[in-house]
């Protein structure tokens, strides 16, 4: 089986589950208590705490609160402050979010919130000046991914925050969680007051995440329970998980094959573009503006759901933006507004890679693809159009 | 895939009747902007109104695309009006490619729409190319007074279900269920 769905879930480390085993077996004491049992569990949870502060570039451990997952670091961070700051209620976000952000502001905005959407241009870029124009005395909270889910596309964290310091009183939330173990990031260089982050992005189990919390920046506790994660969320801790993300963080920290990575990704896309003929990159292709290991293609005329189904016969796991694939039946809103046409949208791929592909894995890849793109073109009612793609194809 | 059942992902996989009928064919087409399938059935219909000929073109899920290939198997060699009739009865249709999420019955739904309209062509343009001095009884499926009779006669028909089965007339809007009563009446007598 070739794993190009890395942006969807990564499998977990051998080093991870090393390290996470001994708290799955004879390890298993409750870090709360007090006894010698506890005190190890306390102490591998803030050694994790360490580690995952360490890649996060956290001035200090005591920044790091651990959750279940992203989603539940972006609701907390976006929810909690504007619970604890119910005057400030104007929300800045952007249109390209993840659900966990989108679905949760689109949630406020009915319930008293009042929301103003960023727009990204055609390369899936924001506009600063937007931004710039929407901060107001009221804006509670500003939310931005760092790297978009589908296309990889990187926001400009460091200027969105400069920009929101210097213009208003806003707190700067940063969904971290496709950014985090693919490109450096360094919390103390930059403006960002909360970031959420998830471990199963980066090889550690699922269920496991964490929210960055900047000191000084105040939040009510997600569940109201026991002293856990400093009275911040009650419950008691996941040890096995947390360990385990822990031991990712350090595992990312020292991962130094990105540009094998991003060499591995280039290939496949570019031998993409080249050989079929209605391949179209969706996103900019600036590397400096988007993340090494994801390429969000639309292959046009055909649909996406059935060049999956046909690469997950062949044996290879990719991720698609078209709509059937889903229960909400709708088209991917990053593509929608990125103004990527209809027909496009419906036939777009993500391929994301990670750590454990090889180059051989990119080059079967490339074997089958254009047989299922030529054997579903085929089948399209969009002959006309697939024929004037052809025909312009063999005038240039 | 929404089902693993072999007869969908057989279809899937090796779908039968791509392409294009034929000329002179008539052409259906469905589509749904929501989920953002279109579908395109062509349909090769001879003077006893049979299908002769009948394809499909695609871009789909992939139950749509098993759903447009099991139904033109199943009306290739019907009449205009037994074809309508199998797109009529979509749980039938749905149940030969497995067990479906409710939701999707939506995507076997479009597949039945275009073929539909494709009949529904070809009805339009037979009507329009009407030349006979008879009264044409059934204006969905072009069937003439004199052919309503006809199989009345020959085939000892009694009730409308027989005549629709027989030759398609009242299969459609089923305006002219008065007309084929008197029609029955005026053949087999009074009761």
């Amino acid at each position: 089986m070739i794993y190009l769905d890395n942006n969807a879930t990564t499998r977990v480390a051998p080093e991870v589950f090393a390290a996470m085993q001994p708290y799955l077996t004879e390890a298993y004491g409750n870090p709360s208590s007090a006894h010698s049992l506890g005190r190890q569990m306390k102490a591998a949870v803030e050694h994790a705490r360490e580690q995952v502060a360490a890649l996060l570039g956290a001035a200090s451990p005591g920044e790091i609160v651990f959750t279940s997952c992203g989603s539940e670091s972006d609701n907390w961070a976006i929810g909690g402050f504007l619970e604890q700051n119910p005057t400030r209620r104007h929300i800045i976000t952007t249109r390209v979010e993840h659900e966990a952000v989108r679905n949760l502001c689109e949630h406020l905005g009915q319930i008293g919130c009042e929301v103003t959407w960023l727009e990204v241009n055609e390369n899936g870029e924001l506009k600063l000046d937007d931004l710039r124009q929407a901060l107001r005395p009221d804006t509670g909270i500003v939310s931005v991914m760092m790297a978009n889910n589908e296309t990889g596309v990187l926001f400009p964290i460091k200027e969105i925050g400069k920009i929101i310091r210097e213009n208003s009183e806003a707190v700067f939330h940063v969904d971290g969680v496709q950014a985090v173990g693919k490109v450096p990031i360094n919390l103390k260089e930059l403006d960002v007051d909360l970031f959420a982050l998830s471990g199963h992005k980066l090889h550690a189990p699922q269920g496991v995440g964490a929210l960055y919390v900047r000191e000084g920046v105040k939040l009510p506790p997600f569940i109201i329970g026991g002293a856990q994660e400093s009275g911040r969320r009650g419950g008691t801790s996941a040890v096995p998980n947390i360990v385990g993300l822990g031991a990712a963080a350090e595992l990312a920290a020292h991962f130094d094959e990105h540009e094998r990575i991003e060499n591995l990704r280039n290939k496949l896309e570019t031998s993409i573009l080249n050989r079929i003929l209605n391949a179209r990159l969706n996103g900019t292709a600036d590397p400096a503006k988007r993340l090494p290991n994801t390429s969000s293609i639309s292959f046009e005329y055909v649909e996406g759901e059935n060049i999956l189904v046909h690469l997950d016969k062949a044996g290879v796991c990719v991720s698609t933006g078209s709509a059937c694939h889903s229960t909400t039946k709708q088209s991917s809103p990053t593509l929608r507004a990125m103004n990527v046409p209809y027909t496009a949208a419906q036939g777009s791929i993500r391929f994301s890679l990670g750590r454990y592909n090889t180059e051989e894995e990119i080059d079967y890849t490339l074997d089958v693809l254009p047989g299922i793109i030529g054997k579903l073109a085929e089948m399209s009612p969009y002959d006309k159009e697939l024929t004037a793609l052809r025909r312009g194809a063999t005038k240039g | 895939m929404a089902s693993n059942s072999g007869a969908l992902s057989e279809l899937f996989f090796n779908p039968r009747n791509v392409g294009e009928a034929g000329e002179p064919s008539f052409m259906g087409r469905s589509g749904s902007f929501q989920c953002g399938a279109i579908l395109r059935v062509s349909l090769q219909i001879d003077e006893s109104q049979r299908i002769t000929e009948a394809k499909f073109k695609a871009a789909g899920c992939s139950v749509l695309v098993s759903a447009a290939s099991l139904l033109i198997d199943e009306v290739l060699g019907k009449t205009t009006g037994e074809a309508a009739a199998v797109a009529q009865n979509l749980d039938q249709l749905a149940g030969k490619l497995g067990t479906l999420p409710a939701e999707r019955n939506e995507c076997v739904l479009l597949a039945c729409e275009a073929l539909v309209s494709a009949i529904r062509n070809y009805s339009d343009s037979a009507r329009d190319e009407w030349e006979g001095d008879e009264a044409l009884i059934c204006t969905c499926f072009c069937v003439s007074e004199r052919i309503i009779e006809r199989e009345i006669r020959e085939k000892a028909l009694r009730t409308i279900s027989q005549v629709t089965a027989a030759c398609s007339a009242g299969g459609g809007c089923r305006s002219c269920y008065p007309l084929i009563e008197d029609i029955l009446e005026e053949v087999n007598g009074k009761w």
